[in-house]
């Protein structure tokens, strides 16, 4: 099908983008893995699309002082091939490769899929269990947001108009965590219908920190804290996963009903835990 | 689908009634509503403009409020078109006073069709759900400022 007339952009440097952006309904192109699809649906008809395609250095991927950098641009295929990404966050690296097929990971990139904020995307789950930041700047404003302050509901996020997402930043994870995505995908269109990213530290025999997020089942993405909570304290894996979907609203649709989709949380989570807590030393 | 949940809007029983059938705030409320403007009895033509995330449409529909049993309970009706599908929402809302407000719940269901039932029906549930969030915060809100609550309320 063929998209409605719009005018497109493709600045040739950030501040040129910024620039474009500042004002008017503008809608930001970066691997077009959601937006093209639904602008030849005619879902979407922005106006003003400004192309990232030809802005130079977004798609970097550095890492110092204990934090990686990873520009908006940066692929899923580069992702998960990243010796960065699989040596200091090897639980991103996970979860990239589970996202959509070849061509999507080729195309579509970590700043476009974040900022959709799709309720069954990959990314947020690990990027709640990391912890990681997400950089936004606009013309006239530069800040940084916690993960779990920047997915707000189902394709809600903190982006103000005016900005885009520049970076995000994952504080690296230490060689001796164990960490796993798990994930049931659904069969046609691989997005998740549940996943859970979970990173486990072992100090001896007992658990010293847990970290679990959970994609697919709720509005937003979120991280099972009381899940978190009882690990830490004790308990095991089996008794802190049957409480991840506590306190949740879930997700339904024609393939999954929430009680499904809760059940689908819980038995993941014991899954996702069990693997990292084998990886765990 | 089906549709349920409740809300507590922190006004009493018979203010929220008001406000919940008062076009004006219906106006302000409605996630995207642009324009609502009385055709009838109980029953109002609206323009609306969906946006949510890269997905926009203009709809153009009616609000009906209908079986209004003053402060217990009415149903009200939405239904709209536009390029992108249909949709029919009708709802009971049930209102019981409680302490400190008035508890709203709603029971009822919600049709879409066309091309974004057709691509989006994994996200129709999550989506109907997240607008009548959104309905009640504003309304909520609506209900804080009673110097922009509207004098032609329906009653």
């Amino acid at each position: 099908m063929i998209p409605q007339d719009f005018e497109y952009s493709a600045p040739a440097s950030l501040k040129e983008a910024l620039e474009l952006i500042a004002t008017g309904e503008r809608k930001i192109l970066a691997g077009g893995m959601s937006l093209i699809p639904l602008m030849k649906l005619r879902l979407a008809a922005p106006e003003h699309v400004v192309d990232l395609a030809r802005v130079p250095g977004l798609d970097y991927i550095t890492e110092s002082g204990g934090t990686v950098r990873i520009g908006a641009t940066v692929t899923h295929h580069d992702l998960e091939s990243s010796p960065v990404i699989r040596g200091r966050a090897p639980l991103l690296a996970e979860a990239a490769g589970h996202i959509g097929d070849t061509q999507v990971r080729n195309m579509g990139t970590i700043g476009g899929s974040i900022a959709h904020a799709d309720p069954a995307a990959d990314y947020p789950a690990s990027l709640l269990a990391l912890e990681a930041q997400i950089r936004l700047v606009s013309a006239k404003s530069d800040r940084t947001v916690p993960a779990s302050d920047f997915f707000l509901d189902a394709f809600t996020t903190a982006i103000e108009p005016g900005e885009l997402v520049l970076e995000v930043l994952v504080p690296t994870e230490e060689p001796k965590e164990g960490y796993r995505y798990e994930k049931v995908s659904h069969p046609a269109s691989g997005f998740a219908v549940v996943g859970v990213a979970a990173r486990i530290k072992k100090a001896g025999a007992k658990i010293s920190m847990a970290r679990i997020g959970v994609t697919g089942m709720s509005p937003r993405a979120f991280r099972a804290l009381e899940a978190e909570k009882l690990l830490e304290s004790g308990a095991g894996v089996a008794q802190a996963a049957a409480t991840v979907a506590e306190g949740q609203e879930a997700n339904r649709d024609l393939y999954a009903s929430a009680d499904y989709r809760r059940h689908l949380a819980r038995i993941w989570a014991a899954r996702a835990l069990n693997v990292a807590l084998s990886r765990a030393s | 689908m089906k549709i349920s949940g409740s809300f507590l809007v922190p006004v009493p029983q018979e203010r929220a009634f008001r406000l919940l059938q008062d076009p004006a705030v219906l106006a302000r409320s409605m996630p995207g509503c642009d324009t609502l403007e009385r055709i009838g009895d109980n029953e109002y033509h609206m323009k609306m403009k969906m946006v949510l995330a890269s997905i926009s449409g203009l709809f153009d529909g009616k609000v009906r409020i209908a079986d209004s049993r003053p402060h217990s309970s009415f149903r009200l009706i939405v239904e709209g078109a536009g390029r992108i599908g249909f949709m029919r929402g009708d709802g009971l809302l049930t209102l019981t006073e409680l302490e400190g407000g008035t508890n709203v719940q709603y029971e009822g269901t919600v049709e879409v069709g066309g091309t974004i039932a057709a691509v989006g029906q994994r996200l129709l549930d999550t989506t109907a759900r997240m607008m009548i969030k959104r309905f009640f915060e504003k309304l909520t809100a609506e209900s804080a400022s009673s110097g922009t609550f509207s004098p032609t309320a329906i009653l």
